[in-house]
């Protein structure tokens, strides 16, 4: 009885890892879409509204949804506050801190950190293309993720299930 | 806030990280009496004291030798505008265009660099390398010397304030607005509604709209309107019982003026010159000159240090009403 138990609760254990993986591929999709949003709007307030950066960065965030709300206003936070560190940096480190908050891989959060360096540097017509750019690299994250979240999340899914058999297989 | 901690949070606070613990580290005397910082890109930061050019700082203080000095780097430049502008560089192409930005507290940063020309003129500037900085310090009643003078029977006199640069005409501008705004019971003047027509804001330094300046409860601003223009919108706009301009000197300048006092409007100018003499032969005042508007002429000097009362006078009768050298003391010290 308890060994039926325990092969039921290690392949649920193994099938849960699976689906969780497999929805961190699904979220990172969402995030990456959310910031694409985010930086067409941030895009329009610097190059229509020419609003400064901390009240642009609240302005968005006012109109995502998490986990962007919660860089963006950290980002906002950092960039403006009285600590009088270089904007780049202030934005490098609203990214790190975000790290644990969202489910992006390194190369999104690269695209991130590389406008950094541009943001609020130049003028407005500068600072569109840098924001254009940016929003080009996640479109292709964003196209790549979704095409290979069909067959990877499947894969997890099916991966955790296997891995929990063959546990459970092996242990009996 | 006192002065030592507006310097702090106003002045040190945008500086590169680099430069705050030596701006940090001044006497509080020194502070006290900085007007200008000038930076420039690659070469020694230089503070501008009252009335005493060419100190350089250094890190043990500040220096008259600009070989021991802190060198601004291109870095720091670039920190620098980042500062200034909130990160928000591209914010600021007006201010690029006009040349300088008006910081909280009312303090002035010029700049200079390789300007971008199109057809139309300057449109922005890039290379941004020459930063000067010019610290705004209200001075309430630097203009009690003067004020006794330029009212008659209860109404402010049609006035014009002519001295070179750099010799207090703003300051005594910016106390003249808050006294005639407030009223001066003890000279029989309540309180008037008075409009600063600010083309460069450095009268009121409005940041955002706000006056940074106690410019008085009943003073309403124009603020970096072009100064013929500001002086009509007012007119029409704000029924003002007193206008307030600076650097009148273009030749529509002469005809929005005369625009106002036909309006019975008292007007308090400013001009550039050593002189009435001189002032008056410009072409935005000989219309004024000539027709005799101006009431009092007031003369600046930087004779003992910026704000030295030359005379004030009556430029129809010729009649001098004094000669107060208690202004620089007021103005400057």
């Amino acid at each position: 009885m308890w060994r039926l138990f325990g092969a039921a609760l290690v392949l649920a254990a193994c099938g849960m890892f699976g689906a969780l993986v497999a929805r961190a591929r699904t979220e990172r999709i969402r995030v990456l879409g959310e910031l694409e949003t985010a930086f067409s709007m941030l895009a329009t307030e610097i190059g229509y509204a020419a609003t400064p950066l901390p009240e642009a960065l609240l302005k968005v965030s006012r109109h995502s949804p998490p986990p962007v709300d919660g860089f963006l206003e950290r980002a906002a936070g950092e960039i403006a506050g009285p600590s009088g560190v270089p904007t780049a940096e202030a934005w490098a480190a609203a990214v790190r801190a975000q790290r644990s908050r969202w489910c992006l891989a390194r190369e999104d959060e690269a695209v991130l950190l590389d406008l950094g360096p541009y943001l609020g540097q130049t003028g407005a017509a500068d600072q569109e293309k840098h924001l254009r750019l940016t929003l080009t690299r996640l479109g292709r994250l964003h196209a790549r993720a979704e095409a290979e979240a069909h067959v990877q999340s499947r894969l997890w899914r099916y991966l955790g299930l296997c891995a929990g058999g063959l546990m459970v297989l092996l242990f009996y | 806030m006192t002065g030592q901690d507006r310097f702090e949070q106003e002045i040190v606070a945008v500086m590169p990280p680099r430069l705050r613990p030596l701006f940090s580290a001044l006497p509080a005397e020194v502070r006290e009496r900085v007007t200008e910082i000038r930076l420039r890109v690659s070469r020694p930061v230089m503070i501008v004291l009252a009335g005493d050019d060419h100190w350089f700082l250094g890190p043990k203080g500040i220096t008259r030798d600009p070989a021991g000095a802190f060198t601004f780097g291109a870095d720091e430049g670039a920190q620098f505008l980042q500062f200034i502008s909130r990160s928000s560089v591209y914010a600021l192409e007006e201010e690029f265009r006009q040349g300088y930005v008006t910081l909280p507290g009312g303090h002035r940063v010029g700049f200079c660099g390789e300007a971008v020309v199109d057809g139309q003129g300057v449109r922005t500037l890039k290379h941004v390398a020459h930063f000067n900085l010019r610290i705004a310090r209200e001075l309430p009643g630097v203009a009690d010397p003067v004020l006794p003078y330029l009212i008659s029977r209860g109404r402010v006199c049609h006035t014009l304030v002519v001295s070179p640069p750099g010799c207090g005409k703003t300051t005594l501008l910016r106390d003249l607005a808050r006294q005639i705004s407030r009223g001066v019971p003890a000279l029989g003047l309540g309180g008037l509604n008075v409009a600063i027509v600010d083309e460069r804001s450095e009268i009121a330094a409005c940041h955002r709209g706000v006056p940074q300046h106690d410019v008085g409860p009943r003073t309403d601003i124009s603020d970096r309107c072009p100064k013929a223009a500001g002086i009509f919108h007012v007119l029409r706009a704000m029924s003002p019982q007193v206008l307030i301009t600076d650097e009148i000197g273009r030749p529509e300048d002469g005809p929005a003026i005369m625009e106002a006092l036909n309006a019975g409007v008292s007007v308090i100018a400013s001009a550039h010159g050593a002189s009435w003499a001189e002032a008056a032969s410009r072409p935005a005042l000989k219309e004024l000159a000539g027709a005799g508007a101006i009431e009092r002429v007031v003369v600046l000097s930087r004779r003992r240090g910026p704000g030295t009362l030359e005379r004030v006078t009556d430029p129809r009768s010729g009649r001098h009403f004094g000669n107060k050298p208690s202004l620089a003391a007021v103005c400057m010290s």
